[in-house]
C-alpha cells in the first residue's frame, strides 16, 4: 500500500483523515453479554451495600429485574432494520407520503396530491416535508426504528439510493412498471442512472421523476455592461471571472462553493475541463489523472481572488444568497436554482448554459446530477394505493408540473416537449446538451455506499484547506482517490 | 466551630422490642408501608430506566460493535477494537479532544468572569435595576439555533457587521470572521459567551442574595475596603455555587453541538471540530454507528473522570474552615 500522500503543514489546525480501519468479517460470533454483565452489577451493589444483609435478596431481584429489563431493551434496540415486509393492501385508505425537499417544493406537491385524491377520493395521502439536508438522516434513522415510521412512498434521489437498498428498505419497481403506463415513458438515461446508483444490477428502486444538470449561471445584465461574452467556453469563463472582479467595489465575478457540497461542485469543474471521460480506469479512479488536477488547480486559484474570501464556508443557501445578492457575476450549480435566480432579478438578467466542452467545438464531459425519483417502501402496509399514487405523480401531466416548477428536467418522455421548457433556456440548454450523442456523461459512484461519507464528511475539510493553500490539488485528489479506491475495491468483493 | 457529638443509635427507653431487632411494620410487600416508597420512586425509576440507563446501555453495546447502516457486511462484533483504534490510529479524536478542552476552557472561564461581574453589578440598588436584570437574563430564553441565526446575521458578509465596516473604510468586502481560521475560534467564543453569560449571573446572583447584609456592615466597621469583602466575605460564600455551575457548565459546554454545528458545521477544515461534533459526523454523516458509540463512551468517560477530580480537588461542599 503506497503512504497517505495528503500531508499538510504542521501548523495547519485541521483535522487530518483518520487511518483506515481494519474490521473482522460479519461472522465474529456475537457476544451474549448478560451473565457477566449482571454479575459484575451484583458485585458492585454488594460492595455497596449499607450492611442490612435481610434486605439482600429483595434488592438483588430488583437490580437483576433492572438489568435485564435494560438489556432487553438494549436488545431491542439494534433489532429493527427497517426490512420488514409490508403488504399490498386493499388499495384504499390512508398512505404517508415523504418529500425529499420540503418547503422548496411543498406548493407542487399539494397541488399534485389534490388532484390525485380528486382522482381517487378513496386514498388519503398524508403530505410530509423533509428539509432536504437531513432527508438522508431521517430516513436512516426511520429505518433503523424498524420500519413503523417510514413512509408509504417517498422521495429518493441517486446520491442516497444506495445506503436506502443496502439497507433494504425500498421494493424493487421494475416489475411494478412493466405492468403501468410508465412502461415505455421514463427517459432512458434517468432509468440507467437509477439502476446503477441502486448498486443491485439490473433492479430498480425508484420511478425517476426528474434529472438535474450543473449550470454556469450568469449575470447577463452585468456581462453586457462589461462587454463581454457568455461563459461558453472556459477561456470566456476565467475571463469573465477576472473582469467582473471590483473588489474596491464590493463586484466579484464568480462566488465558489467552499462549504457543504463543494467536492461534488469541484468534480463537476474538473472533469468538465479536463474532457477525461470516465470516473474509472479498470479499479482505480480517474480523480487524480494530472488533467484533473490541473484543472482542479485553475478552480481553486479563483478562490479570494475572483471571489469573496467568505465563500469559504458556502454552502448552497449561502452561495446562492450570495449570487442573488446582486454583487457577483457567475455561479455553478444546477437546475434546482433557477427559480431563486429568476425570482431575484427576472428572466431576461439571468442566463444559465451547461458545462463548457473541454476544448472549443469538442464534446462536452458532463458529471451525472443526482437523478430524483419515487420510492416504494418494503414496510408499506398499503403498497396498492402507494403504487396509484406514484404512477400518477410519475405520469406525463403531473411530472411536467413537478419539473416546471423545480426548474428541472422531466423524467415522462411526453413531457420532454412541453411548452414551458421551451421557454426556460437553461433547462432547454441542459437538456439538449444531454441529448447531444457527442456529450459524455462521467457517471459518479453514487452506488458506492461510502460515496457520501467520502465527498462530503471526509473530503470537504480537505477542500477547504485547499482553497486555504494548506494542501495541494494533488495531495487533496491523491487523498480522495485513495478513499475512492478503497471503497470501490470492498464494494466489487461485496457484489463480486 | 464546635461539634457536638452525636450519640450513637440505640433503643428509646420505654419502647418494646429487643435492640438490634428491627420493629414490625405493616404487611409486607408492595401495597404495605415497607413497599410504598418503592411504589412511590417507581415511575421515576421508570423514567430513568428508559430515558438514561436505556440509551447509556445501548450505547455502550454498540461501542463493542462494527455497525453501519450502510454495510451490513460489515457488521458484528468488534471487541475492543473501536477502542484501540481510537486511542492509537485516530488522530482526529485526539484533535477535536484538544479542541473541546481549549473550548470548554475558554467559554467557562469567560463566562463566569462575565457572569460575576454582571451578577455583582445587578445585585446593586440601582434606577432601572429591573430592566437591567432581564436584559442581562434575556440572552438564556433563546434557543442554541436561533442564537446562531443571529450570530450568523451578524457575521455575514452581506448583511452583517463588514459590510457596513467595508463602507466604512476598514477591512475588505466579501470577508467574514467565520471563514478565516485565525479568527474563528473567537468569533464562536463571542456567540456562545452571549449565551452562556446569564448562566452564571443566574445563579450567582441567587447566591449572592443569601448573603447576610451583617457581615458587609461588620466588615466595613473593621476599615474593609470593596475588594476586600468581595475577597474576604463574597467569594467564599460563593464557593459551591461557582464550582456547581463550572461544572455544569464545563460539561454542557463540551457536549456543545447546536452552535458550533449551525454556525460553523466544524470548520473552516475542521478548525472548530469538537469531539461530539465527530461523534455526529461519523454516526449520521458516516453511518458508522460503532465507532460512533466508543467515541461517546469515550467522552463519557472523560467528563465522569474531571468531574470527579474537579469536585475532590475543589472540595465541594466541604466546610472552609
Amino acid at each position: 500500500m503506497t503512504a497517505l500522500p495528503v500531508a499538510p503543514a504542521p501548523t495547519a489546525p485541521g483535522p487530518p483523515p483518520r487511518k483506515p480501519r481494519t474490521i473482522r468479517p460479519r461472522d465474529t460470533p456475537q457476544p451474549r453479554p448478560t451473565n457477566t454483565q449482571t454479575e459484575t452489577h451484583d458485585q458492585e451493589r454488594d460492595s455497596t451495600m449499607s450492611g442490612n444483609n435481610s434486605r439482600r435478596p429483595r434488592a438483588r431481584t430488583l437490580l437483576a429485574l433492572g438489568i435485564s429489563a435494560s438489556l432487553a431493551l438494549t436488545a431491542t434496540a439494534c433489532g429493527g432494520s427497517g426490512t420488514e415486509t409490508g403488504s399490498e393492501g386493499e388499495g384504499e385508505g390512508k398512505i404517508v407520503f415523504w418529500d425529499n425537499n420540503g418547503g422548496v417544493r411543498t406548493e407542487v406537491w399539494k397541488k399534485i396530491i389534490t388532484e390525485f385524491e380528486k382522482e381517487n377520493p378513496e386514498i388519503d395521502v398524508e403530505y410530509v416535508g423533509i428539509p432536504i439536508a437531513d432527508v438522508q438522516s431521517k430516513y436512516d434513522t426511520a429505518i433503523q426504528g424498524g420500519g413503523d415510521s417510514l413512509p408509504d412512498v417517498g422521495m429518493v434521489g441517486t446520491a442516497y439510493l444506495a445506503n436506502m437498498v443496502a439497507q433494504g428498505a425500498l421494493d424493487p419497481v421494475g416489475d411494478r412498471i412493466e405492468d403501468s403506463p410508465l412502461k415505455g415513458k421514463l427517459v432512458n438515461g434517468m432509468v440507467e442512472s437509477v439502476k446503477a446508483a441502486g448498486g443491485e444490477k439490473d433492479q430498480m428502486f425508484t420511478v425517476p421523476t426528474s434529472a438535474n444538470q450543473g449550470v454556469l449561471w450568469y449575470r447577463k445584465d452585468m456581462f453586457d455592461k462589461a462587454d463581454l461574452p457568455a461563459p461558453d467556453t472556459w477561456e470566456n469563463f476565467y475571463r469573465a471571472a477576472e473582469e467582473l472582479t471590483d473588489r474596491e467595489n464590493n463586484q466579484f465575478g464568480f462566488t465558489i462553493r467552499g462549504g457543504a457540497g463543494s467536492v461534488a461542485q469541484a468534480l463537476e469543474m474538473m472533469y468538465a475541463q479536463s474532457g477525461i471521460e470516465s470516473f474509472w480506469d479498470g479499479d482505480r479512479t480517474t480523480v487524480n489523472d494530472p488533467k484533473n488536477v490541473e484543472a482542479l488547480e485553475k478552480y481553486v486559484a479563483l478562490y479570494n481572488e475572483y471571489t469573496p474570501k467568505a465563500d469559504l464556508n458556502n454552502d448552497f443557501t449561502k452561495m446562492v444568497a450570495t449570487f442573488t445578492g446582486g454583487e457577483v457575476g457567475m455561479l455553478q450549480h444546477n437546475l434546482g436554482s433557477y427559480t431563486d435566480h429568476v425570482k431575484a432579478f427576472g428572466e431576461e438578467r439571468i442566463g444559465g448554459l451547461p458545462m463548457p466542452p473541454s476544448s472549443e467545438g469538442g464534446p462536452r464531459t458532463l458529471v451525472s446530477n443526482p437523478v430524483d425519483g419515487m420510492g416504494l417502501f418494503k414496510s408499506s402496509g398499503n403498497k396498492a394505493a402507494a403504487w396509484k399514487f406514484i404512477e400518477f405523480a410519475a405520469s406525463a401531466e403531473m411530472n411536467s408540473l413537478w419539473n416546471e416548477s423545480a426548474g428541472a428536467i422531466p423524467a415522462h418522455t411526453d413531457a420532454a416537449d412541453d411548452e414551458w421548457i421551451n421557454k426556460a433556456e437553461p433547462t432547454k440548454a441542459a437538456m439538449e446538451s444531454l441529448d447531444d450523442p457527442n456529450t459524455k456523461i462521467v457517471q459518479l459512484p453514487y452506488y458506492l455506499p461510502d460515496w457520501n461519507s467520502i465527498s462530503k464528511a471526509d473530503t470537504e475539510p480537505n477542500f477547504q484547506k485547499l482553497l486555504l493553500g494548506r494542501m495541494t490539488a494533488e495531495e487533496f485528489a491523491d487523498d480522495l482517490a485513495k478513499r475512492l479506491n478503497e471503497a470501490q475495491v470492498e464494494w466489487s468483493e461485496q457484489k463480486g | 466551630m464546635a461539634l457536638t457529638a452525636v450519640p450513637k443509635k440505640r433503643p428509646l427507653p420505654g419502647r418494646p422490642g429487643k435492640p438490634g431487632k428491627p420493629e414490625k411494620q405493616g404487611k409486607p410487600g408492595l401495597t404495605g408501608k415497607r413497599g410504598l416508597p418503592y411504589l412511590l420512586i417507581a415511575p421515576a425509576g421508570l423514567l430513568m430506566l428508559g430515558f438514561i440507563a436505556y440509551p447509556m446501555l445501548s450505547v455502550l453495546y454498540y461501542s463493542l460493535q462494527h455497525y453501519n447502516v450502510t454495510k451490513p457486511w460489515r457488521n458484528g462484533f468488534a471487541g475492543l477494537d473501536n477502542f484501540r483504534e481510537i486511542f492509537f490510529e485516530d488522530p482526529l479524536f485526539w484533535q477535536t479532544l484538544a479542541f473541546s478542552a481549549k473550548w470548554v476552557v475558554a467559554e467557562v472561564g469567560l463566562q463566569l468572569v462575565f457572569g460575576l461581574a454582571l451578577a455583582l453589578i445587578v445585585n446593586q440598588t440601582f434606577v432601572g435595576r429591573g430592566i437591567a436584570r432581564a436584559l442581562v437574563f434575556s440572552p438564556w430564553a433563546v434557543s442554541g439555533v436561533l442564537t446562531t441565526t443571529i450570530w450568523i446575521l451578524l457575521y455575514n458578509p452581506s448583511t452583517g457587521l463588514s459590510r457596513y465596516l467595508a463602507d466604512a473604510g476598514i477591512g475588505e468586502y466579501g470577508t467574514s470572521v467565520l471563514s478565516d481560521t485565525g479568527t474563528v475560534f473567537w468569533a464562536a467564543v463571542l456567540a456562545e459567551l452571549w449565551r452562556g453569560v446569564p448562566f452564571f449571573a443566574i445563579l450567582i446572583l441567587a447566591d449572592l442574595q443569601s448573603i447576610s447584609k451583617d457581615l458587609y456592615e461588620a466588615a466595613s466597621v473593621d476599615g474593609a475596603g470593596r475588594f476586600r469583602q468581595f475577597w474576604h466575605i463574597t467569594l467564599p460564600h460563593l464557593k459551591d455555587a461557582i464550582i456547581l455551575s463550572t461544572l455544569l457548565r464545563a460539561v454542557w459546554e463540551f457536549n456543545n453541538v447546536d452552535l458550533l454545528y449551525t454556525l460553523t458545521g466544524g470548520g473552516p477544515a475542521g478548525v472548530t471540530t469538537t469531539l461530539p461534533l465527530y461523534v455526529a459526523n461519523t454516526g449520521i454523516e458516516g453511518h458508522d454507528f460503532g465507532y460512533a458509540s466508543a467515541l461517546t463512551t469515550v467522552a463519557f468517560v472523560i467528563l465522569l473522570f474531571c468531574s470527579i477530580l474537579y469536585l475532590r480537588l475543589s472540595k465541594f461542599g466541604g466546610d472552609d474552615k
